[in-house]
């Protein structure tokens, strides 16, 4: 009986989809997992796994752990369809060849895996080849802390400026060089009545910035601009 | 039938006297950068009221803001026409900041100048849409008038129907050839003068009152 209403006790064999919907007697949606054997599996449980990763993470966000993490990252990528939630699956696979990016991936991963382990432990216990161990008993039974979410929400904060141009450090001072470029091409196409050439060097369509209704009050530095609109478009009108 | 026609005429042109009373015409002085605009607003302002519109330079894009100077009352052969000024930046259709370098000016000051100069285009552009009821193009004469740029703002200007005064500006220069831009525009009216040097300026009031008025 790998699966156990937590509610009324009820039963389901592995696989049973009578409570993909909750409970059939008591309604209840919280199930209760429990292997039919207790042969491991090749590899660790996901759940173990990640949710004591997740409890590592946030005190080690740098470069000792990144050994572990990378296990953690081959291992969520290598059964991305059995245990990733689905808006993670694609993210998985095109993080996964990077080699060097694999600390921050794993850094930046964190919220994501402590709210899918949130998730597990509140809510069924569907997976296959899970293997019942200390950790995700915990995660199943302990209820997070409010410390724990705020720091998984400060992580994200923290994390999430360091770890997005983690990968082309190198690169890292003329990161924003091709977002402005890009922000000023988007912009030239939209506004052809102003062609920033380059900083300091414009062109300008006099037929169309006398055509427009707009007005054009100032550029910005970085290539934005900020226009009156008419007054018969409407504040709110966004 | 006759008399009510009358009537209504009359009225008519009391409510339009009235009206042009409280409401002064509103000039935009336009014209490509370094044409003498500002010399020019300031001459005017100078005369009739005492004060200035805004600096003067040699330095192309001085004026970066359209700057107005309202109830300006020139009075012409006991007519009187008082008009609102409108000094507006230099239009082009290129703006480099490479070009202030030469004036003793560091490269952020160029870049800075050259964004507000950009700015100002677009102001004086939208002024000419919205809000001038005549217009007084003043161009340099010691250079050539058959440029886009003045093409197609004269082309805006007579689409709008505005009166349109042209000035052919800086004759106290050796290079200055007035007919060229007579020829440029032989469809309007040029006007000789040396706002520097106040020349001819006279002529320049008593079309200012006829063309405005």
């Amino acid at each position: 009986m790998p699966h156990q209403c937590t509610t009324c006790g009820r039963t389901f064999p592995d696989g049973s989809k009578e409570m993909l919907s909750g409970c059939p007697d008591c309604g209840g949606n919280k199930f209760q997992f429990k292997p039919a054997s207790e042969t491991t599996d090749e590899q660790p449980s996901p759940g173990g796994s990640q949710s004591s990763s997740a409890d590592r993470r946030p005190a080690t966000d740098s470069r000792p752990a990144a050994g572990d993490d990378d296990a953690t990252a081959a291992d969520d990528a290598s059964t991305p369809d059995s245990q990733q939630p689905e808006s993670r699956s694609p993210d998985a696979g095109s993080r996964t060849p990077d080699a060097e990016s694999r600390t921050s991936d794993a850094e930046s991963r964190t919220p994501d895996d402590q709210v899918a382990d949130a998730n597990r432990s509140d809510s069924e216990h569907v997976r296959e080849r899970t293997e019942e161990d200390v950790a995700q008993a915990s995660a199943r039974s302990d209820v997070v802390s409010p410390d724990e979410l705020d720091r998984a929400s400060r992580d994200v904060e923290t994390d999430s400026p360091a770890t997005e141009p983690g990968p082309d450090t190198p690169t890292d001072t003329e990161g924003p060089r091709p977002d402005i470029d890009d922000l000023r091409d988007e912009l030239n196409e939209q506004f052809e009545s102003i062609r920033i050439v380059s900083p300091g060097k414009y062109e300008l369509n006099l037929m169309e910035l006398y055509d427009r209704q707009e007005y054009i009050i100032s550029l910005q530095e970085d290539g934005r601009y900020v226009i009156e609109m008419p007054d018969a478009w409407g504040i709110s009108d966004e | 039938m006759g008399l009510l026609t009358n009537l209504k005429d009359s009225i008519s042109r009391v409510t339009d006297g009235l009206f042009a009373a409280d409401e002064p015409k509103r000039i935009g002085i336009y014209g490509p950068p370094n044409a003498g605009k500002t010399t020019l607003a300031n001459r005017i302002a100078r005369d009739w009221t005492g004060d200035a519109v805004g600096p003067e330079s040699h330095i192309p894009h001085e004026t970066r803001r359209a700057r107005r100077k309202e109830n300006v009352e020139i009075e012409r052969n006991g007519r009187k026409v008082t008009i609102d000024i409108v000094d507006t930046p230099g239009v082009t259709t290129k703006v480099d900041y490479k070009e202030f370098l030469d004036h003793d000016m560091d490269k952020d000051d160029a870049v800075r100048r050259s964004r507000e100069a950009t700015e100002g285009v677009a102001e004086a552009m939208h002024w000419l849409r919205e809000d001038v009821d005549g217009v007084i193009y003043v161009l340099d004469s010691t250079t050539d008038p058959f440029t886009q740029v003045n093409t197609m703002l004269i082309g805006i200007i007579e689409s709008q129907d505005l009166p349109a005064l042209i000035l052919a500006n800086k004759t106290d220069l050796p290079g200055s050839d007035v007919q060229q831009i007579a020829n440029a525009f032989p469809q309007h009216e040029t006007i000789p003068l040396s706002a520097l040097e106040g020349d001819n300026m006279d002529e320049v009031y008593t079309k200012i009152a006829e063309y405005f008025g």
